[in-house]
């Protein structure tokens, strides 16, 4: 039987390969921006972001080598952090400001929409989840996968970091806002919340949709199958957008990473990172 | 007697315990971090020499994080040497004192910090920097080098003393009654015979240095910048490459990416330690 | 000021070494103004949460989201990874270096002497990344609760850190003992390993606290091993098989949230307390080792 995920990687691919070859002949144009630009670009923050992050960079320091691009990752709060602190030039969230953030002089641009989806080890044999389930695993009160139809193993919870957007997002929109049980794992990121899930067969966690591919499986949510095309049209719940921040208006060399990020070329990186790209605002 | 026979086994089965499992991890790490082994580990997809040279931007290869590492040890060291030979020298030389009292035990301290403290007290830095006198300042290679060469400062004071204190009292006779003045003595005699002992500490601070993780991830080391920029600017390092990797792999080839950098970094580290201790040992008798 | 109190016989003729040694005071100085600067700035940070009245952090609950800013979890942690490190580490060095003492075994001593100026120099991540592949899995594997990533992975891979340490620190000093008293307790009837059992160690009992405290100190102050290995949860529990936050992986942790909630001040609290216990266990240690007339530890 195909996977679901295998099919919405086929799917995905399908429509990234006109959408690579547009970008091949739009390239011209979209690096074009940074030609008489040169210095240091820092940016921080969101770890969903780095795979888009990544590839922007790469693609304009390739044709600009007087760019240095450099990326951290750290999670929301740390991008947040370190934008309003002017440590980073953008600081990468995966929610939206809070209020005490946003007082600090901080300008938001969202870029892509993105789920978070409940990720499984694709040998279990679980593949469809309630919400109330999830809420109840996460408050500890299902501690066993047999309780869903699996094998007789402990669940092993996996968290994110209370910096993490895609925690915050979470908590709130498949939670609502109900408690996680301290004997949760603990991991810094998406990359790292994948590669646990993926090792362990009992785990469960949560990371962006954009980060699920054949090493973890999303088990479908209230019977919807958390993919690009349920984020985008709202019929799956648990979504967000992904931001990139920065202290004050833009100028120079970040001004033109945001532009670039709203190119053609950019939106095709955003694509192939699994999101959805938005158009500035 | 059952105790002491019972003590000759334990001794045994100890030592037997350590071998095995200390061959079991780094024999792990070589079997792993072997076949990564090759110019596309350290270049990626760029011509090595374009990369070498800096010509070309290198993805996929932890050639910048070689060189990263090496950058900021070398800073720290630079920073760290003469402070921490000084101080070593001087408390090596200086009469007993209040003042000496209290710079060993501040040596001895600073020996005993925990790193990441290290770590949290250059970020505060920067910080506090940047509200009252740097507006510009940020984490960078800089504050990571400044960060571990306080780290570093007690290896090579110790060191120094260690390698001094264990020279013959005659040499010193012998010198003065020469009629060479203390400065002189120190110059010309002292310092050229602790010469082995003294360098043996600079390798030691050199591996400690670069096998630090959790100063550098606080204060500057990222997972993607290319090579070295400046001393302003953030750069990639082995020690958090490996962290950062073996957490968040995307591809079997960013595992290898992590096992490559395990394996150049012990090879790094272990021969800077074996060597230096080699070297302590030969001079003072002293291991370690 | 020149620390030569004596008349120079070259008068007037200023030589480089006499420059060097009219800087070392400075330097000597200068290393220990920094070294007050760097405790000055972590006190200055710390102090203030200590004292502002917020009692949260004193409580063993961890949830920032609810405003409670407990750290106890997080010391509870380290203190159980700190003391039976040490304690499962202590025995080890005492065979390892009752090894190394045996005449018969002099060439496997050399090998392992030399193993451990090796292992001193082993990367904490080189030792964090093997047992993230090895030991995880193995523990998730063979005890079948839960993911692997547990309190005890972190306390068996810091073991294999802090051993070179302790042993190094032991057989400095017992192989003088050895050479001391070896050829007359021989000569009394003594066999190797009586020698070392009933003359040796409980002679070196001061040196081995000291070096029990040096594997504490290291024990309490690594950050990469827990990180990796110990699985993170903020809770309290006294199964070893948990997944469980230390405080320096807490603070590795926490540096990315906010700067001006009590989240970021907590972490200055668990500074100082890592502070404090790393200076007390060094001046006990310092104590011991000038009292029993040990060498000191240099690392």
């Amino acid at each position: 039987m195909l996977s679901p995920t295998f099919l919405r990687n086929l799917l995905c691919s399908m429509l990234f390969i006109p959408a690579a070859l547009l970008s091949i002949s739009a390239s011209a144009t979209d690096t074009d921006r940074f030609a008489h630009l040169h210095g240091q670009l820092n940016i921080a923050g969101g770890t969903a972001h780095i795979p888009v992050m990544k590839q922007a960079a790469r693609a304009i320091m390739t044709a600009n080598p007087d760019i240095r691009i450099t990326i951290a990752g750290g999670g929301s709060g740390v991008g947040a952090q370190q934008a309003a602190k002017g440590l980073a030039e953008i600081g990468n969230t995966g929610r939206a400001l809070k209020p005490a953030e946003a007082a600090q002089g901080l300008v938001s641009f969202p870029f892509a929409i993105d789920g978070v989806a409940v990720i499984l080890n694709p040998t279990n044999p679980v593949k469809a989840l309630s919400s109330q389930q999830v809420a109840d695993i996460y408050a500890g009160k299902i501690t066993n996968w047999q309780t869903l139809g699996g094998a007789d193993k402990t669940i092993n919870l996996f968290t994110r970091d209370e910096a993490s957007g895609t925690r915050a997002v979470f908590v709130k929109k498949l939670l609502h806002n109900g408690s996680v049980v301290t004997k949760a794992n603990v991991v810094p990121s998406n990359g790292a919340m994948k590669t646990a899930v993926a090792r362990d067969p009992a785990a469960i966690g949560y990371s962006s949709v954009g980060y699920i591919d054949n090493t973890v499986v999303a088990p479908t949510l209230d019977g919807i199958h958390p993919s690009n095309e349920a984020c985008a049209n709202g019929h799956y719940p648990v979504v967000r957008k992904l931001y990139m921040n920065t202290k004050g208006e833009p100028q120079g060399l970040t001004r033109a990473f945001i532009d670039f990020i709203y190119s053609p070329q950019g939106a095709g990186y955003i694509r192939s990172s699994g999101y959805i790209p938005l158009a500035q605002q | 007697m059952i105790s002491s026979r019972l003590f000759h086994l334990w001794c045994l089965f100890s030592a037997l315990l350590l071998l095995s499992v200390v061959g079991l991890l780094l024999g792990f790490i070589v079997v792993k971090g072997y076949p990564a082994m090759g110019v596309t580990l350290y270049f990626g997809q760029t011509a090595p020499l374009d990369g070498l040279l800096g010509l070309a931007p290198i993805w996929d290869g932890i050639w910048p994080a070689c060189v990263g590492t090496l950058s900021v040890v070398s800073l720290a060291l630079l920073l760290a040497l003469f402070p921490g030979i000084g101080c070593g020298i001087w408390l090596a030389q200086s009469a007993p004192s209040r003042c000496r009292e209290l710079l060993t035990l501040a040596v001895d301290i600073l020996a005993g910090f925990p790193s990441i403290l290290m770590g949290l007290f250059g970020f505060t830095l920067i910080l506090l920097l940047r509200q009252y006198l740097l507006p510009n300042a940020n984490t960078s290679l800089l504050l990571s080098a400044t960060c571990l060469a306080l780290l570093i400062l007690p290896y090579l004071a110790v060191t120094t003393r260690t390698a001094l204190l264990a020279l013959p009292p005659s040499l010193m006779i012998t010198a003065q009654a020469l009629g060479m003045s203390r400065s002189q003595t120190l110059g010309y005699v002292l310092l050229p015979q602790a010469i082995r002992g003294i360098s043996g500490g600079i390798m030691l601070a050199f591996g400690r240095a670069a096998e630090d993780t959790a100063v550098i991830m606080l204060t500057g080391a990222v997972a993607n910048a290319g090579l070295p920029g400046g001393l302003f600017e953030r750069y990639e390092a082995l020690p958090f490459t490996i962290f950062y990797y073996s957490a968040q792999y995307q591809s079997e080839d960013e595992l290898q990416l992590a096992f490559g950098a395990a394996l150049t970094l012990l090879f790094i580290t272990a021969g800077l330690f074996s060597l230096a201790s080699a070297l302590l040992h030969r001079t003072t008798g002293n291991t370690l | 000021m020149i620390a030569d109190k004596r008349p120079p016989l070259n008068r007037g003729n200023v030589t480089g070494s006499d420059r060097l040694a009219a800087l070392l005071p400075w330097l000597a100085g200068g290393v220990f103004g920094t070294i007050v600067a760097v405790f000055l700035l972590l006190g200055y940070f710390a102090l203030p949460v200590l004292f502002d009245g917020n009692i949260t952090l004193f409580s063993p609950i961890w949830r920032p989201e609810q405003g409670q800013y407990g750290i106890m979890a997080m010391v509870m942690a380290s203190v159980m990874l700190a003391i039976l490190a040490s304690l499962i580490a202590l025995p080890l060095a005492v065979g390892i270096c009752g090894l190394c003492l045996f005449p018969q075994y002099r060439r496997i001593a050399a090998l392992l002497r030399a193993l451990m100026r090796l292992m001193a120099g082993v990367p904490t991540v080189v030792y964090g990344i093997a047992a993230v592949f090895l030991l995880v899995p193995w523990l998730r594997d063979t005890l079948h609760y839960g993911s692997g990533f547990c309190l005890l992975a972190a306390i068996l891979m810091v073991v294999i850190l802090i051993l070179p340490v302790m042993i190094m620190l032991l057989d400095s000093h017992c192989r003088v003992l050895m050479q001391q008293l070896y050829p007359t307790a021989s000569a009394l009837g003594m066999t190797s390993s009586q020698i070392i059992l009933h003359l040796i160690l409980p002679s070196s009992r001061p040196v081995l606290a000291a070096s029990t405290l040096l594997g504490l100190s290291r024990a309490i102050g690594d950050t990469l091993l827990p990180l990796m290995l110990a699985g993170n949860a903020p809770q309290l529990s006294a199964n070893l098989l948990d997944s469980m936050r230390t405080l320096t992986a807490h603070i590795a942790l926490v540096l990315a949230t906010d700067s001006h909630s009590a989240e970021y001040n907590s972490l200055f609290a668990a500074g100082l307390l890592l502070l404090s216990v790393s200076t007390v266990t060094t001046i006990l240690i310092r104590t011991i080792t000038t009292r029993s007339g040990a060498r000191s530890p240099q690392s």
